[in-house]
């Protein structure tokens, strides 16, 4: 297993969930891997419990000088990259009548214009033939209701990387896009959702595989499109979501 | 790639292009395989140059009589299966005007009768928690002149996977479509492609280049590992970008 041996990546929002997972399955392919996140304290723990070849930061990917502070630390540090997993993200769950303007704001802050932002400071950084891959949802492409902010906040960073793959395709970065769906992670306590408000039993059950997905789960891909085994792919938009988004009308 | 080992592969159509290629990365991580082909001389020759454990076996895959041929043989000698790799496909192009019914039904015969009927078939034989992949193509979804019958076959293989992830999912059969962009394969030689189109199509692939039948076998081994447990009903485009609509570049 060292599919990624000699690459570094950088993997935004890595200290829980889906960004903690794939930082574990980078390191086990034989990258190097920094991970950022908000919170000294669960980053450097994280850190800890990853250990090889990992280092942190501490960055709010909402905040647009910490992008730069970021892209100078890399830079120091590395030189160059070859994967950028931008994976922080947040989520909030509100009808469209009760959304604040300040709720607003932190989620297009963060899962869009952080995820701009990062992605353009780091870009110099990133190699000929590097890659980048943006963490979305299958939200989407939904119609989630109380997802209004959340889902539109993703469909951004979708079109964000289709452009991507065609900007950056002369430098042969290839962009890729995966939309997960309901995986266990700790996005809802993070974001202030109370824990009994989220059903997993029954997320579980209009699930057609019939459970939710794991964070491995969805590292499994991001590793695979960051491997030279992907290294005709890009612009691809891939849903890891136990087959939810597959519309069945009726049944 | 442990979590292949030992696994039983069929894939139609295993005798050239990505089916080939697919073969020959699902015997490296240590699947065993079958493939299948019209030629007897073509089926052989690759079995023979992929080695063991590799087998084949003579099927059209348009023709029922084969199909159910195919199924006894398999049941005898493998009892189940726990991969179906749906790759057997023919392109022909002809503007609209001149499609005749024979290559109307040429292509909807093979690219989407016969992947309904093999599927249908085999079916009794995969086991719970196995894996079915569809090779198609991104004229699933474009709209490429000339090209009518072969995109609606195509669109209509998509759909079936979608509606196959929904109804096996009770057996946890992961069902799904991968679409290729422009490869070089045999299919697209005997397509008859000169040199400047080659130039061409190489050219307005993000990428620039045209794809290998290898970049399609390392996503189709992953989408069949125990690594994509939790992928089916999706449809993944390998294209090198094609398909990102640019409108104006």
């Amino acid at each position: 297993m060292d599919q990624l041996r000699n690459k570094t990546a950088v993997i935004t929002g890595g200290n829980s969930g889906i960004g903690y997972a794939t930082a574990a399955d980078f390191l086990a392919k034989g990258a190097k891997v920094l991970i950022t996140g908000r919170k000294p304290e669960a980053v450097q723990q994280a850190a800890t419990a990853l250990g090889g070849e990992i280092d942190s930061f501490i960055a709010d990917q909402g905040v647009t000088a910490d992008s730069q502070k970021l892209a100078e630390y890399v830079r120091d540090r590395y030189g160059k990259i070859d994967i950028l997993f931008v994976n922080a993200g947040v989520a909030a769950f509100e009808s469209v009548a009760d959304v604040s303007e300040a709720s607003f704001d932190t989620i297009m802050n963060i899962n869009l214009k952080g995820a701009f932002f990062t992605v353009q400071h780091l870009l110099p950084l990133v190699n000929d033939g590097g890659t980048i891959i943006l963490l979305s949802s299958v939200n989407a492409y939904s119609g989630m209701p109380g997802a209004s902010v959340y889902s539109a906040s993703k469909a951004g960073l979708n079109s964000l990387g289709r452009t991507l793959s065609r900007e950056l395709a002369s430098r042969k970065i290839r962009v890729n896009i995966v939309n997960p769906g309901p995986v266990a992670t700790p996005i809802f306590e993070k974001s202030g959702i109370p824990k009994e408000a989220v059903n997993e039993e029954q997320m579980a059950k209009a699930l057609p595989i019939g459970r939710i997905g794991q964070p491995e789960e969805i590292a499994k891909l991001v590793s695979f499109l960051a491997s030279d085994d992907a290294s005709f792919i890009t612009g691809a938009e891939y849903n890891i979501d136990g087959g939810i988004s597959v519309h069945p009308l009726i049944g | 790639m442990s979590s292949l080992k030992d696994k039983i592969v069929v894939i139609t159509g295993g005798n050239s292009g990505i089916g080939y290629a697919t073969a020959k990365a699902f015997l490296a991580k240590g699947a065993k395989v079958l493939i299948t082909g019209r030629q007897p001389g073509a089926v052989q020759k690759a079995v023979h140059a992929l080695g063991h454990p590799a087998e084949g076996f003579k099927a059209d895959q348009s023709d029922m009589n084969d199909i159910r041929r195919l199924y006894d043989y398999l049941q005898g000698r493998f009892g189940k299966i726990d991969s179906l790799f749906v790759n057997a496909g023919v392109a022909k192009l002809a503007p609209f005007e001149t499609v005749t019914e024979a290559l109307y039904d040429e292509l909807m015969n093979i690219n989407f009768k016969g992947a309904y009927f093999t599927i249908q078939q085999l079916l009794p034989l995969i086991s719970d928690g196995g894996t079915i992949t569809l090779l198609s193509a991104l004229n699933a979804y474009s709209g490429t002149p000339n090209a009518t019958v072969l995109s609606a076959s195509k669109a209509a293989l998509n759909s079936l996977g979608r509606t196959l992830s929904r109804e096996l999912a009770a057996r946890k059969i992961r069902v799904n479509t991968v679409n290729h962009g422009i490869i070089s394969t045999p299919l697209l030689e005997k397509a008859g492609l000169p040199d400047e189109a080659r130039t061409h199509l190489s050219s307005i692939t993000p990428l620039g280049r045209l794809g290998q039948p290898e970049d399609i076998a390392s996503l189709v081994t992953f989408l069949a590992s125990d690594d994509a447990s939790f992928i089916t009903g999706a449809e993944y485009n390998v294209d090198g970008g094609l398909m990102v609509h640019p409108l104006i570049a």
